[in-house]
């Protein structure tokens, strides 16, 4: 497999507090990576320096072959973010919305078009495709919020607690989403939570961060066998387990 | 980028409702200068000297035209300094905070573009939306001036007028780059809003001010009699302390400026007579230089600090 991501001792600090720290691991292509952990675990703090948006302290990362440090435009050329408080200009309709953040990504008109309709079709939302974005509920914010982050095309996926706000029927079809984005259209897709029954059903791989630092790291089976976990323990037991509640 | 910013902008219902109050306010304050411009122009001739009735012996022949265009325009321009600021402000003490707080930011700058590219569309569309005001606002004060006065457009006039229109842009602009800054330095849209405001009510109010005080604590003006009645004496020093500090105040040096640009003559006192001196445009320049490379160096100033503090800030 090959690693489109790659994640060298990435720490940062602010003042005395570290918010991740000296974190390493690698992403393979097509993966669904869950980056699980309580709040203030770092997930988000991770994400945003992969993008750029946030310099790290020490180490680095390279995505799609970029450093992000040395060339953090060429990382991001191919990954989609969904933000964990995704916001868009309210007053434009959502194929305005879309069209202007094709137009960034430079998408050609000709294809921007016909993408920005696709996409929104993609998430259900082709009843509100001249609606007002602030018009949209939680729910239907974060759908389209997965169509921003695809408007690019890109190889990779990031997805900041997608999952947030949304009703159980909500919920189940970002599942089937990032999962079709993942398997038919081999995008690696990195996302975090903190609600563990998706990540549970959806990854391939998971992250288990605290205080900054990655405690445990593989496919589910691999984490219950680490902490030899009984047959049929709840996941959830699991991850309290790692995390020293229990 | 730009042209999302400026659409977004002139879209907006405080840029139209400040926009109308601009427009108002110059075209009323651009009409009564004209009536004044018209009614001097007919009776000029003569003015009396101070304490005398016009008429009387003791009476200045005036030769040529003691109206000049900044007098006439001088409403304009204070409103121009007032309204045209907060115009400014209203258009960008929210430019990037309220991207953070809307959520959109973290989005934006996941992009492959640079940040230089936001920072410079979103001032350019600023820039662009004060521009289409300041061009309306002109045409149409200058229109009601030409209308009411009859005054012939001369090539130095318009020049002139030109000119003025050059520097209330930057001067704009310069409060376009505060409200940027403050809104890139302060997380929340409403302390933005705020300190813009302190800056502009220090801009015309406060450094004028603090001119006047230093400069009355350092060189007090002298109250003086003779024959009974008091006079003030003012020293040079207060005039020249005063002039430096109140210099720093973009508000005041706009006014500097654009009334040095409109003043096409002045009034020279010789022995019985006032003789009315052209200044050309040139001398005028000249004279209004240091100012307006300081008026210039301001808002370079401003615009690169917003600039380096954006493109070094993390966005979290």
């Amino acid at each position: 497999m090959i690693s489109v991501i790659e994640v060298k001792n990435l720490t940062k600090k602010y003042g005395d507090v570290t918010a991740v720290d000296h974190v390493s691991y690698s992403i393979e292509e097509s993966e669904i990576f869950g980056l699980l952990g309580p709040n203030g675990a770092g997930k988000t703090t991770t994400i945003l320096m992969l993008l750029g948006l946030i310099r790290p302290t020490e180490g680095t990362a390279v995505v799609n072959g970029a450093d992000i440090i040395q060339n953090p435009l060429l990382a991001r050329k191919n990954v989609g973010l969904l933000p964990e408080n995704v916001g868009f200009y309210g007053n434009l309709t959502a194929k305005q919305n879309l069209s202007f953040y094709a137009e960034l990504a430079d998408v050609p008109k000709d294809a921007a078009a016909s993408r920005v309709d696709k996409l929104i079709d993609l998430v259900g939302l082709s009843d509100k495709r001249d609606a007002k974005v602030s018009t949209f509920s939680r729910g239907m914010r974060q759908r389209f919020g997965i169509a921003q982050s695809l408007v690019r095309d890109p190889k990779i996926l990031i997805l900041d607690e997608p999952t947030q706000g949304i009703d159980p029927e909500g919920t189940r079809d970002m599942r089937e989403l990032i999962r079709l984005l993942s398997k038919e259209q081999g995008k690696t897709v990195i996302f975090t939570t903190h609600l563990l029954h998706e990540i549970n059903r959806l990854c391939d791989r998971v992250a288990i961060m605290k205080q900054g630092v990655v405690i445990a790291l593989g496919t589910i089976p691999d984490l219950r066998s680490q902490i030899n976990a009984q047959e049929g323990e709840d996941f959830e037991e699991v991850f309290l387990r790692y995390q020293g509640v229990v | 980028m730009a042209k999302k910013e400026f659409l977004d902008i002139v879209g907006e219902k405080k840029f139209l409702l400040i926009f109308g109050t601009l427009l108002i306010v110059v075209l009323v304050s651009t009409f009564q200068g004209g009536l004044n411009y018209s009614s001097s122009q007919s009776s000029a001739g003569t003015i009396p000297r101070q304490g005398e009735q016009q008429g009387v012996p003791g009476e200045f022949r005036v030769i040529g035209s003691a109206q000049s265009l900044s007098t006439a325009l001088s409403s304009m321009v204070t409103n121009f300094s007032l309204v045209g600021g907060v115009l400014a402000i209203a258009i960008s003490f929210d430019t990037i905070n309220m991207e953070r707080q809307r959520g959109s930011l973290q989005t934006l700058l996941s992009y492959p573009i640079y940040r230089d590219t936001i920072i410079y569309g979103k001032y350019l569309g600023g820039l662009l939306a004060v521009m289409m005001v300041s061009v309306i606002t002109f045409l149409a004060g200058v229109g009601v001036f030409v209308s009411v006065t009859g005054l012939s457009m001369t090539m130095d006039t318009a020049m002139r007028l030109f000119l003025f229109f050059g520097v209330s842009l930057i001067y704009m602009a310069i409060f376009l780059a505060v409200g940027l800054l403050l809104s890139i330095v302060l997380p929340e849209p409403s302390t933005s809003l705020l300190a813009s405001m302190i800056v502009w009510l220090a801009s015309i109010q406060l450094i004028p001010n603090i001119g006047y005080a230093i400069g009355q604590i350092l060189f007090p003006m002298r109250l003086s009699f003779s024959g009974g009645t008091p006079s003030f004496s003012m020293p040079t020093g207060f005039q020249a302390i005063r002039a430096v500090i109140s210099g720093l105040s973009p508000s005041t040096t706009y006014e500097n400026i654009v009334n040095t640009i409109l003043t096409a003559s002045t009034m020279q006192f010789q022995s019985g007579s006032v003789t009315v001196v052209s200044i050309d445009l040139g001398q005028a320049l000249l004279q209004s230089l240091p100012s307006l490379i300081y008026f210039v160096g301001l808002l370079v100033a401003v615009f690169a600090a917003a600039y380096v503090v954006f493109t070094r800030q993390e966005i979290r």
